[in-house]
């Protein structure tokens, strides 16, 4: 050892493979290598909202659902999609009334829980016919942040940062913040709350922008493709996809973000992951241009919100 | 005093991490350029290791202990202190790609602990290899004065 140590070039050659080949297995360990720690039991995830969907799919076989190119009416959900033009920047806006909660729902890509387990949110919505799909919060890419989804906790592992936030969706459907750092998985009533998502942060609580010109997320607080959703009262909902990256569409600040989303009158709303991930799937079709800032076309995530029975 | 050698040595040393630093920099400003906005403490500031714990320190043992060159341990010393800089530095730019992206790793931050384990061991070869040449020096010099005596 002490003599291979010694020669000038044999260990240099010798520790620099060894370091690129240490780096190389962190970088697929982090972004390639599908690892599910969880298979979603369908009859699992469905027995919570069952009776209720029953009732509402009675109801749905009733009367058939009127449906345009930007809009979605029937006798339990109504959805208007709103295109507007603001900050530079194309903005689809979503406003969602429901009968019944348990409509809002979310799904993981590949039907299993894990990291690097991912689909665009067009294949996920269509494995689930979701009428409406927004991108989640990416939780497969990071190792912390709760993840309670269709009313099973598959992580309790807050994140470190101090002050991030969850938002919650009770059971009755009502959008609330939690801060991770304050507010362990174990002190919360996990059953009578449907989805946990974590990602923010928070954009308004109690009809006020909780946010300002300096917030960020994960230090970007440039103009961005953003996501988010938030909710005006009982089963009204808006969700909120912009474009970014393009020449057409610089994108939204945070700020701005929950300007939206207090113009629509949110007393409520909530970051989702953005960039690359934001996209809007409205009956089976991409709404909005997702990028990475290179092509349009969707980036494959772990997780979807969606409308649908 | 120091050898022409000795001296070649140092310099290209302290230069080779003087390029490696600039290197850095500019790596982390072509990032930013495609990084939405997004930026990481440990790819900004990774140049530093190259900088003050690459050029700095070796220009630092240099002016102090110019003779080091010459000990048996000074090999291995420069081997395992340039291997710990090595890994700071990949660690330090792996760290940023991933925070950068929005993620972490469970493996990051054995590059650091790695890093700074070679650095120590290095650092205590290098002190070992001092001690044994003032050890040597003193006995040549003391076996000098007894030729002198003698004649």
């Amino acid at each position: 050892m002490k003599k291979f140590l010694s020669k000038p070039y044999w260990w240099a050659v010798f520790y620099s493979i060894l370091l690129m080949g240490c780096f190389t297995f962190v970088m697929l360990d982090s972004f390639v290598i599908e690892k599910a720690y969880a298979v979603v039991d369908s009859t699992t995830q469905t027995t919570a909202s069952t009776e209720t969907t029953q009732t509402v799919s009675e109801k749905s076989d009733a009367s058939e659902a009127v449906i345009t190119e930007n809009s979605y009416q029937d006798e339990e959900i109504s959805i208007t999609i709103n295109t507007i033009e603001e900050y530079d920047s194309t903005i689809y806006i979503a406003d969602i009334q429901l009968s019944d909660p348990s409509l809002l729902k979310t799904a993981l890509a590949g039907n299993a829980y894990g990291r690097n387990i991912k689909a665009t949110t067009s294949e996920i919505a269509d494995s689930v016919n979701a009428i409406f799909a927004i991108n989640g919060d990416y939780y497969g890419f990071r190792d912390d942040g709760y993840v309670l989804r269709n009313a099973v906790v598959y992580r309790d592992v807050a994140r470190d940062s101090g002050d991030d936030q969850a938002l919650v969706i009770d059971d009755d459907g009502n959008l609330s913040i939690i801060n991770e750092s304050e507010v362990s998985m174990d002190s919360l009533d996990t059953e009578s709350i449907s989805q946990i998502l974590s990602f923010g942060p928070a954009l308004i609580e109690e009809s006020e922008i909780v946010v300002d010109a300096d917030s960020e997320v994960d230090k970007a607080v440039t103009s961005n493709p953003r996501t988010a959703i938030g909710q005006i009262d009982e089963g009204h909902y808006i969700i909120v996809v912009s474009d970014g990256r393009t020449d057409e569409s610089a994108g939204l600040t945070l700020l701005q973000l929950a300007t939206v989303m207090q113009d629509q009158g949110c007393t409520v709303a909530y970051n989702l992951d953005g960039g690359g991930s934001s996209t809007m799937v409205f009956n089976g079709q991409v709404i909005n241009q997702p990028t990475s800032g290179k092509t349009i076309e969707e980036r494959e995530v772990s997780d979807i919100v969606y409308i649908g029975y | 005093m120091f050898t022409l050698v000795t001296k070649n040595k140092f310099v290209k040393t302290i230069l080779v991490y003087g390029i490696i630093s600039v290197l850095l920099v500019g790596i982390n400003w072509i990032y930013s350029l495609f990084g939405h906005g997004v930026a990481s403490p440990y790819m900004a500031f990774m140049f530093l290791y190259s900088l003050l714990g690459g050029s700095l320190f070796y220009l630092a043992l240099f002016k102090s202990v110019p003779r080091l060159i010459e000990s048996k341990g000074f090999r291995i010393f420069y081997n395992l202190y340039n291997s710990g800089i090595a890994t700071l530095i990949v660690g330090s730019f792996m760290a940023g790609i991933l925070e950068i992206a929005g993620t972490g790793s469970d493996y990051q931050k054995y590059f650091f602990i790695a890093g700074f384990s070679l650095i120590g061991i290095a650092i205590t070869v290098m002190t070992i290899a001092i001690v044994l040449q003032k050890n040597t020096d003193s006995q040549k010099n003391t076996k000098k004065q007894v030729k002198k005596i003698e004649i």
